[in-house]
């Protein structure tokens, strides 16, 4: 039994079905992201589970008790929101200890417990500062901190550092992991940013419409995407079509040339089949290294080069087809000109079949 | 040219608006023969149904902005959080003290709350004053809303709800800790309009026979020659020393400055 048990979890808003049976169960001290497009329901979830939406249908049950019906004020749930959300009244030490003075925690114990979460989000000397007075990023750390203070069972983030810059964003994420870890809290992670989920959860739910598409570890996600929806979804992606030669052996037909993939394929011979394959399996070749084992070579060309620093990605028409390559900056190697024909090459083996 | 026309009209009003209000300094200084002087004050301030009046009706705003704290308050914040549908409606009630006279409303009291009503308010005077009480809340109720109304418009009182309620806060605790400290200068801003309300009114107490400031005003308008400018004068001050107020009190809480 899970620690964090969801099941048939289900929200409707008058007629609109915003959260079709959801499951999902977590352990303890684990982090889970939900990732999805904007308004597939990801908030809703997390509000459900908070105590701020009544579940239409279902059960949330934490550690062995049903909390359904209970109200927020005693779930003992830390949330974190994306607005940040102190109390502008209060300082920051005093936001921090919001929690622990409503449980009726001793005065020196909070100030410690204060302290100790101050600290903890590497900003012990601003305790008596207001809000209004710090970064967004800042701001943001006390409100991981005042929601942590009071030893809650589980952390909610909903969308935490969307509102922040660019650097701030990756640099807090780091951190509110490494604290996460520290403290081994279960935490429910929502974003619709597919390298935040990736980078920071132990398992990944990709939410569609109100139902998880699939559930898995950032590499399941990324490597084994269970759908179009979510190899779309986590990731740039090339989409092909092939002709079925042979399914049971996996044989695929596609430009004149038949390929075999790592695994025997649904459909009958002759049907038409979708393929996916990411823009770094892709490479050009002469590119020392490039590709092992067999080998499928695509006369291109090139339409547009984007140079995003370590990394290149060239877009390229193939035989009517439009594909994405990403090749490292090399020094010794000058990319490819707009209008260039170039080889590509790439192992059967990296192509995703994708289920309809 | 449009210049000197825009300066025209700002000096004709400002003479329209000042010219009365010098005139009437002017002769409450005049009450000792040949020289000025601050008599008619002293006249005023002395006089010991002044300070009865007074201390009546600036009770009666203390009690009223008490009342009207506790009743507005809550009741903004419900209906913004949980039925913004009905805001228009809401909104609609709290003007209507602006668009019926006082008259009207307070011959409906004495109708309602007469000594042969079921609820005889108007049969003691610790009735009457309650009724009053409630009377000038009724007058005061469009400042105080829209006052606290803007208040909270300034702050996102739905996230941090439940900023409070994830940490464990009831009701009560939003409402004390989280909703009312943000909203004190609003608050503090619709007091001070409604102390200057109550503090002038005339009609309610008059109506409802209570020893108010506003009756007494009037009384001494028609009974001595220098002190009711005097009067006047000070209803001024201190209507304006309220509006000084209004403006200051921001500048005193140092966290209001994010939402400004
Ligand atoms: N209180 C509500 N009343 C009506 N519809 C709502 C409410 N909250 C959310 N919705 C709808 O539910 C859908 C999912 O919203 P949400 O869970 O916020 O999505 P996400 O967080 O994934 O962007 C949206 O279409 C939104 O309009
Ligand atoms: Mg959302």
């Amino acid at each position: 039994m899970a620690f964090l048990d969801l099941s048939n979890l289900q929200k409707s808003f008058g007629g609109n079905h915003v959260v079709k049976s959801f499951d999902l169960g977590i352990g303890q001290g684990e982090f889970v992201s939900l990732l999805g497009p904007s308004g597939c329901g990801k908030t809703t979830v997390l509000r459900m589970v908070a105590g701020f939406e009544t579940p239409s249908a279902g059960a949330i049950v934490i550690d062995g008790q049903d909390i359904t019906t209970q109200r927020p004020n005693q779930r003992n749930i830390g949330m974190v929101f994306q607005a940040y959300a102190l109390f502008p009244n209060l300082t920051v030490a005093q936001n921090v200890g919001f929690g622990l003075r409503i449980q009726g925690v001793a005065a020196a114990e909070a100030r410690a417990r204060v302290a100790e979460m101050l600290a903890l989000i590497g900003l012990p000397d601003l305790g008596a500062r207001y809000p209004y007075q710090l970064s967004g990023g800042q701001q943001q750390r006390v409100a991981l901190a005042r929601a942590l203070a009071p030893r809650p069972r589980v952390l909610l983030l909903d969308e935490p550092l969307s509102a922040l810059d660019a650097k701030i964003r990756v640099s807090l994420r780091a951190e509110i992991r490494e604290i996460q870890q520290k403290l081994g809290i279960t935490t429910i992670f929502v974003t619709h940013d597919q390298e935040e989920a990736l980078s920071m959860s132990d398992r990944v739910v990709v939410m569609n419409d109100g139902r998880a598409e699939q559930i898995g570890t950032p590499f399941q996600i990324y490597s084994q995407p269970s759908s179009r929806f979510v190899a779309n979804f986590v990731g740039t992606l090339n989409t092909l079509t092939a002709t079925i030669l042979d399914p049971s052996a996996g044989e695929v037909g596609m430009a004149g040339q038949a390929l075999r993939l790592s695994a025997p394929i649904q459909g009958a011979k002759g049907s038409q089949i979708a393929l996916a394959l990411r823009p770094e399996a892709l490479h050009l070749q002469g590119h020392k290294g490039a590709v092992l084992g067999q080998i499928t070579t695509l006369p291109a060309e090139v339409t547009a080069v984007e140079f995003m620093g370590a990394v290149i990605r060239l877009r390229l028409q193939s035989g009517g087809q439009a594909l994405a390559l990403d090749t490292f900056n090399r020094f010794d190697h000058a990319p490819p000109m707009v209008g260039d024909h170039v080889a590509i090459e790439f192992n059967p083996r990296d192509l995703i079949v994708l289920a309809a | 040219m449009k210049r000197f026309w825009s300066w025209a009209a700002f000096g004709f009003g400002f003479c329209y608006f000042f010219l009365p209000m010098v005139g009437m300094v002017e002769f409450s200084l005049r009450m000792r023969r040949g020289t000025y002087s601050l008599d008619a004050y002293r006249s005023v301030l002395g006089d010991p149904q002044f300070q009865a009046t007074f201390g009546y009706s600036a009770v009666m705003a203390l009690l009223t902005i008490v009342f009207g704290v506790f009743v507005v308050v809550p009741t903004v914040y419900w209906v913004r959080l949980k039925l913004p549908r009905l805001r228009p409606l809401i909104e609609f009630i709290t003007l209507l003290p602006l668009v019926i006279p006082p008259i009207v409303i307070v011959f409906g009291y004495i109708r309602l709350f007469n000594t042969s009503s079921l609820l005889p308010m108007t049969g003691s005077a610790f009735g009457t004053d309650v009724l009053l009480m409630l009377g000038y809340s009724v007058l005061s109720l469009p400042y105080m809303y829209r006052a606290v109304d803007t208040g909270l418009a300034a702050i996102d009182i739905s996230t941090l709800t439940e900023a409070a309620q994830s940490l464990g806060a009831s009701w009560p605790v939003i409402l004390l800790r989280v909703i009312l400290p943000n909203v004190l200068v609003a608050v503090l801003s619709g007091a001070f309009l409604t102390f200057a309300i109550v503090i002038g009114e005339y009609v309610f107490a008059a109506l409802l026979n209570r020893p108010a400031f506003g009756p007494f005003m009037v009384w001494a308008g028609g009974n001595k020659a220098y002190e009711p400018a005097a009067l006047a004068v000070m209803t001024f001050a201190l209507t304006w020393g309220c509006m000084a107020l209004i403006q200051l009190v921001p500048r005193l809480f140092k966290h209001q400055r994010a939402h400004r």
